[in-house]
């Protein structure tokens, strides 16, 4: 009888964790819910070990659910993830559990943290934990972790968009695996490889500020379909 | 008389069937690397950024004019030299063979003024070499490929360059590159000097070409003292341009080296030339 008692109530307090979990969540979502499109003017910024370029331009265009297309006139590096998985991870609330977990400030903000575990064996997402302003119900830092490209942590940061939970500065950051370069084409052949046998720096960072959102314009489909 | 000798040497070149053989292998090899490109230059750019795009996306046009020059320059810098010997390593040796030379130093003109001559002339025609490369390598396939940011694979990573940012280190890479050529040039116009036929000095300012590279490529100690004051390490300095920052102390370096080469390799070509048998 006792045993049954304890049991009853850590399944209570489980379940209030999880149901407190899923109504953060649901905030964030129904708020993300709001935008059915934008456009932004994305500014990117890397520093990725074994990549050297410039500030760069580009206009996002995104669309419910999963549309989603980046238009440059040069080259603009961004990571392969981050953007629209975890939006789109989220609007299916059968096929992830949350749970609830500690409190934690961050940039000055009292945040929530969620762990998103999938059900299922099929999405890519193995673990996503992310850090939810519970008052503006923005998220303010995600960890994502899926199969395919390991681990990308990112950093929300907020302007006049907030709330459609859109945000002014998306700071990623990625676990470089050694990139190969292939020799053949790294002619430079008179350069010595000796020397460069430095300890790699395997984490880089990819700083995007977003600005001039224009948010339900009603944005055509054939803006996603048609090259550049 | 250096001046019109100059321009004797040069109707020499273009009279020459040789001479077009050059620029109509530049232009053919450009084409096929260009049509290559047009057809397949996905695959061949994903093989070089397929590393990175585990984690990150390059978006963007990767596959423009820009780099097709660049992949261009690369693939056909190592070449030229050959184009280049095939003309100039005649010079002396071809005028020796046909029997020409005797009449060419009855001309009222010194002999080190016809080393000059031949010389600049063979200059002239590298420098036109140079061009047409240039030419075709950056304006035709910035024409078909239209312009870009460009990314150059070194040894170190990806350098991404922006499109405004490109024209004057190619200009300047070009103006390298030739120094670079000219110095071939001028080894096969000494090496000219000391033969009596043209295969000779041909074959072997390649066999000293490939020597060289060779030496320099391997990362050997004992050959670490002589790297620098090997031409063929300089060769490629026209590259160096497309880093960032650009290292100009090295390029400077590199230029030195190579002029050096030149003043040595003329000098040693006059004085050859000055103390040879014409008359046997």
């Amino acid at each position: 009888m006792k045993k049954f008692f304890i049991l009853l109530i850590i399944s209570i307090q489980f379940g209030g964790i999880a149901q407190e979990a899923n109504d953060i969540l649901s905030k964030v979502v129904t708020k993300l819910n709001t935008v059915n499109d934008y456009t932004v003017t994305a500014t990117v910024k890397a520093n990725v070990p074994m990549i050297k370029i410039l500030p760069s331009k580009a206009t996002i265009y995104f669309k419910q659910k999963d549309k989603f297309k980046v238009v440059s006139k040069g080259i603009v590096i961004l990571p392969k993830q981050g953007f629209t998985e975890i939006n789109t991870f989220l609007a299916n609330k059968k096929s992830y559990l949350a749970v609830a977990g500690d409190t934690t400030k961050i940039s000055g903000v009292l945040t929530k943290l969620i762990t998103v575990i999938p059900n299922g064996e099929s999405s890519d997402i193995i673990l996503a934990k992310l850090w939810i302003d519970t008052k503006r119900s923005v998220i303010m830092k995600s960890q994502i972790t899926t199969k395919s490209n390991g681990s990308v942590a990112t950093t929300y940061s907020y302007g006049d968009n907030v709330t459609y939970g859109l945000p002014s500065q998306l700071v990623f950051e990625i676990d470089v695996k050694a990139f190969k370069l292939p020799k053949s084409v790294a002619a430079d052949i008179n350069k010595s490889t000796v020397e460069k046998k430095t300890k790699p720096n395997n984490k880089g960072v990819i700083t995007i500020s977003l600005t001039d959102y224009k948010v339900n314009t009603g944005l055509s489909d054939a803006v996603f379909t048609k090259k550049k | 008389m250096l001046l019109k000798n100059t321009y004797n040497e040069f109707i020499k070149i273009l009279s020459k069937p040789r001479s077009y053989l050059g620029i109509g292998a530049l232009t053919l090899l450009v084409g096929i690397i260009i049509f290559a490109m047009k057809a397949d230059g996905r695959s061949i750019i994903s093989f070089v950024t397929s590393s990175f795009e585990q984690t990150l996306t390059f978006n963007g046009d990767v596959l423009n004019g820009n780099l097709i020059a660049f992949i261009i320059l690369q693939m056909l810098i190592v070449h030229i030299p050959l184009l280049v010997a095939l003309v100039t390593g005649d010079l002396i040796s071809g005028e020796a063979a046909m029997g020409t030379i005797r009449m060419l130093a009855t001309k009222p003109i010194s002999r080190t003024n016809i080393v000059l001559s031949k010389f600049i002339a063979g200059a002239m025609y590298t420098l036109f070499l140079t061009l047409w490369l240039g030419f075709f390598a950056l304006f035709v396939s910035r024409q078909i490929f239209g312009t870009g940011d460009l990314i150059v694979l070194n040894s170190d990573g990806l350098v991404i360059l922006q499109d405004a940012d490109v024209l004057w280190r190619f200009g300047l890479g070009f103006c390298v590159a030739f120094l670079a050529l000219l110095t071939v040039s001028t080894l096969s116009i000494a090496l000219s000097a000391f033969a009596e036929n043209s295969i000779g000095p041909i074959v072997s300012t390649m066999a000293i070409i490939i020597l060289f590279t060779i030496i320099g490529s391997l990362d050997v100690t004992v050959f670490d003292n002589i790297k620098p004051f090997l031409f063929t390490t300089h060769m490629a300095s026209w590259r160096s341009f497309f880093e960032d920052p650009v290292p100009f102390s090295s390029i400077i370096q590199s230029i030195i080296i190579l002029v050096v080469h030149n003043i040595v390799l003329v000098a040693i070509a006059v004085y050859k030339f000055n103390k040879k048998d014409i008359t046997s």
